[in-house]
């Protein structure tokens, strides 16, 4: 026969049952001990409603016995009590809990504060369900986004008879917790949700069995949570069915195992097969006494029915008696089992988590037990999208004066006396203090108590509503929540294989994968000063903007005289926010009167394409703007035998008549049409190559292959660093700071500041009539300088280091850096720990720009 | 949070697939001085407020909606 263990002891598991069946029927009756009190608890809702009967299986907390089928080999854990669930020395605290009132920590660890961490570890210790498992890995989770015109959560009479009826109006998705029909004990009901489920497929909405709302957030959006997948679902609207549970009564003793609501009692008795006792009252209040009786009967009990009002229930381990008081007066029952269907709880937690009107209720949630013919009209009505009646809740359990309000976090109805005798006398003032209805079951058993507790003390109207509801209904697992977060995004170029053939170390930079290094920077800078070198810069954003009025657009967004640029040059383009800020920075082509290129840096692509689509919307130009990243591959050529290796490859004129500085042409390299620009980030003789991506590995090959002439080697982003420095191009981000005007860059030369008119040129005016503050200079080094160091002059901390080196094209070590103005002067000579910097004109390496004009 | 937002080529469309550009202002300020307040100043209206929205993830063209700040509807 199958069996679990159920901690360390082996429990015989029949078909069908749910890990609490099993347990129950080999006579466990303690399935937790409670959270402050360790008082024992057994099974109640048996419906997965409360909190009584969370076990870790197989390693994992928090799983509810009674709703989670056993299987064999199963490894079940009690997760409360100390040393066990069973004999939990703990249990001393229920005598001490009248001495620990609710805010019992708050007050007595207020002083001294060093006691309270320490405290604090402890109660941790005594409290608290389970155990997390830190190493275990977690489940990879998919995503999906379903949109649908309904949603429809619960697939019980109201939510099938809703989803058949909404079906005409477009398509539906029902979202059903467990299996249609399942565990459901009442033959009319089981014949009625299999009539309508086939009404609804057949009308074609789609059921999702397995398939948990735990919340409703803005939109509506729901997210669904399945056993592998997390649905989020986005619909236009939202009818709730999620039916009702039995009220959860309050009196002396409710809390002792043994005590039942009645549905759950029922499902154990005539699904399970498994007797709940032997002498058995039932105390219903409700419509379905008799049907309760009926079932619990047949599972082999003896069965007391009354109707009244539950005074006390007594006994020591498990009930064993109770007081009821009945139409003809107080009766006591001996019993070992007491089964509650008093009112109506409605699992309208869904619905209280949102103020949207297209989320409605449906069935029991908005009307508990009515009748199954009524339930299906509730549904169709909603489904049709008729207005819903207003909420009946049914009847309600009184409270006694004693007994445990909220089951979960241990809050007693002295508890809720105490906090008010305190001053906090509203229900969500009552929620926080005492945490009730803060725990597993969400207050699902206890919210309405809490309001009708505020109601009877007399609270004002607005003081004595039910508490707002926020997700999660159900408890997800971390693993749940993350599905597909861990997925990244990676760009790689198409020359990504040939970089990892040639063992480089692949960097992210942004979204995208590229070579920091092929094993030797030295010897790569090297290359790019002496000889020649390759560096793969398909990153870069690079866009066509053409139109007739292409030049306008540029020349009124750009901080730039594009009217001065003629077709075949090109320029050093800035981009300024409308703060005058610096934004990005890139390569401005005219390719003709009304046609240009444009480069933005690597990260900054989508921003510019944004920001120019933005403009040219605003401007009502007649400009397009192409984004040809992903289309084009560029591979930049520099060093001083850069147009050596070009000619070995290509027919083309190469000289700077043809291709001017900087400027760019039209040339065929290797057989590969390409648009070579001369630039000089570097600062060597340079061309990038823009080709079509799918062309880039040949061109890589060729180039690779000619330059094997003059000892040719790619360079990465490292030797790149060290490149740029020594020619002291900033490098957007890491030297500069979001409020960077071009002044405090040094990059006022790149301003057209007469023309009329370009993004944030008012702004620059006013910033450039006060005096500059701030502003990033060039550094040399006494020796070896670390990043990020701070600046000091005279004791005084001016600045810090944004980028350095130690350079041999540069003659030793360099930096940027900012520094701010001491009484409207900048220090020239500064201290960087235990190195001087001394502020330097730049750049560093050949500041006459001679090599790069080549 | 979700809400849907209609773009003029792809229809009603998730809100994460755009990226907020923010209130709809003027896009240029006859002088220095009203400037700043065009560039700085937000009305952060509690209500109905016209906003740019670029759809990042679709057809990648601005669109200029009603979103009451309160309830997050957007009007096309």
């Amino acid at each position: 026969m199958p069996s679990l263990r159920l901690d360390g002891r082996r429990i015989d598991v029949r078909d069908g049952d749910t890990i609490a069946a099993a347990a129950y029927r080999a006579g466990i009756r303690t399935f937790s001990r409670s959270l402050k009190a360790h008082r024992r608890r057994g099974l109640y809702c048996g419906t997965g409603d409360c909190a009584n009967c969370l076990v870790t299986v197989d390693g994992l907390p928090g799983e509810r016995a009674c709703v989670t089928p056993a299987r064999d080999g199963m490894k079940v854990d009690r997760e409360t009590g100390w040393p066990s669930t069973d004999r939990d020395l703990l249990a001393i605290n229920d005598r001490l809990h009248r001495l620990m009132p609710v805010g019992f920590y708050y007050k007595v660890f207020a002083r001294p504060r060093w006691l309270w961490p320490i405290a604090e570890r402890v109660i941790r210790r005594a409290t608290g369900t389970g155990t997390l498992p830190l190493k275990a890995p977690a489940r990879r989770m998919a995503t999906r986004f379903v949109r649908v015109r309904t949603l429809v959560i619960g697939g019980g009479v109201a939510g099938l008879a809703a989803a058949a009826t909404a079906a005409a109006d477009g398509s539906v998705l029902v979202a059903e917790e467990r299996e249609l029909g399942a565990r459901i004990t009442d033959p009319a009901a089981r014949e009625t949700i299999a009539r309508l489920a086939a009404e609804a497929r057949a009308a074609g909405a789609e059921v999702l069995e397995g398939h948990t709302a735990i919340g409703i957030y803005e939109g509506p959006a729901t997210a669904v949570l399945g056993r592998d997948e997390l649905v989020e679902v986005e619909a236009e609207r939202v009818i709730v069915a999620t039916g009702a549970v039995e009220a959860h009564g309050v009196f002396p003793g409710n809390d002792l195992p043994g005590v039942w609501l009645g549905r759950g009692a029922a499902v154990m008795a005539a699904i399970h097969g498994v007797p709940i006792g032997d002498r058995v009252v039932i105390v219903a209040n409700t419509d379905e006494g008799q049907h309760l009786a009926d079932a619990i009967r047949a599972g082999g009990s003896d069965v007391a029915l009354v109707a009244g009002r539950v005074l006390e229930a007594r006994g020591s381990r498990e009930v064993s008696s109770v007081s009821v008081l009945t139409p003809e007066g107080r009766r006591a029952f001996a019993c070992d089992a007491l089964v509650l269907s008093l009112g109506w709880a409605p699992r309208d937690t869904l619905l209280r988590m949102t103020a949207e009107p297209e989320v409605v209720g449906a069935g029991d949630v908005t009307s508990p037990g009515r009748s199954l013919a009524d339930a299906e009209a509730s549904g169709r009505a909603a489904g049709r999208g008729d207005p819903v009646e207003p909420a009946d809740a049914g009847p309600w359990p009184v409270a006694e004066q004693d007994g445990y309000v909220c089951v979960c976090e241990d809050v007693s109805m002295h508890d809720l006396e105490h906090a008010w005798s305190e001053g906090w006398t509203s229900s969500e003032i009552l929620k926080r203090y005492t945490t009730a209805t803060m725990g597993p079951c969400q207050g699902a058993l206890c919210s309405r108590h809490l309001a009708e507790h505020a109601r009877a003390k007399g609270a004002a109207p607005a003081a004595r509503g039910r508490t707002t509801a926020r997700p999660p209904v159900r408890a997800p697992r971390l693993g749940d929540l993350t599905g597909a977060v861990h997925e990244q995004v990676e760009r790689r170029t198409a020359l990504h294989e040939r970089h990892v053939a040639a063992g480089a170390r692949i960097d992210h930079s942004g979204v995208w994968l590229r070579p920091g290094t092929y094993g030797d920077v030295d010897g790569e800078i090297r290359a790019v000063r002496e000889r020649v070198s390759v560096m793969d810069v398909s990153t870069l954003g690079k866009f066509l903007v053409a139109g007739r009025e292409a030049r306008m657009l540029l020349d009124r967004v750009f901080p730039l005289d594009v009217g001065s640029i003629a077709p075949g040059r090109a320029r050093y383009l800035l981009a300024l926010d409308e703060a005058g800020y610096v934004m990005d920075d890139g390569l401005l082509a005219a390719l003709g009167d009304d046609t240009f290129y444009l480069t933005s840096t690597s990260g900054g692509a989508d921003r510019m394409e944004a920001w120019l689509r933005n403009w040219t919307d605003r401007l009502e130009l007649h400009a397009h703007v192409l984004n040809q990243t992903a289309q084009l591959g560029a591979i930049n050529v520099a060093g001083p035998h850069a147009r050596d290796l070009l000619a070995t490859l290509s027919e083309d004129d190469l000289s700077r008549a043809a291709i001017p500085y900087p400027g760019h042409a039209e040339i065929t390299v290797a057989g590969v049409p390409c648009r070579a620009i001369a630039v000089g980030f570097v600062g060597e003789l340079s061309y990038e190559l823009h080709h079509p991506r799918g062309r880039s590995i040949e061109l890589w090959d060729a180039l690779l292959d000619a330059g094997a002439a003059w000892d040719i080697r790619p360079h990465g982003l490292d030797a790149l660093d060290v490149l740029r420095l020594e020619k002291s191009h900033v490098y957007l981000a890491q030297d500069t700071m979001p409020d960077d005007h071009p002044a405090k860059l040094g990059l006022d030369w790149a301003v057209a500041t007469h023309k009329d008119e370009f993004v944030g040129k008012r702004a620059l005016e006013r910033m450039n009539a006060l005096p500059l503050e701030r502003r990033l200079v060039g550094l040399r080094f006494d020796g070896p300088p670390q990043r990020g160091y701070p600046l000091a002059a005279d004791g005084v901390i001016v600045g810090r280091i944004t980028s350095c080196t130690v350079s041999s094209a540069a003659g030793g070590p360099v930096g940027l850096g900012w520094l701010r103005a001491i009484d409207g002067t900048f220090p020239s000579v500064l201290r960087a720990g235990d190195v001087t910097a001394t502020v330097s004109p730049t750049p560093f390496y050949d500041p006459e720009g001679v090599r790069l004009r080549g | 949070m979700s809400m849907l937002v209609t773009c003029p080529t792809c229809g009603r469309r998730p809100f994460t697939e755009f990226s907020f550009g923010g209130e709809l202002r003027d896009i240029a300020s006859p002088d220095a001085a009203t400037d700043f307040a065009r560039v700085y100043l937000r009305d952060n209206a509690a209500g109905p407020q016209q906003e740019r929205w670029f759809h990042l993830l679709g057809c990648r063209r601005w669109v200029t909606l009603t979103r009451d700040t309160g309830s997050n509807r957007v009007e096309a």
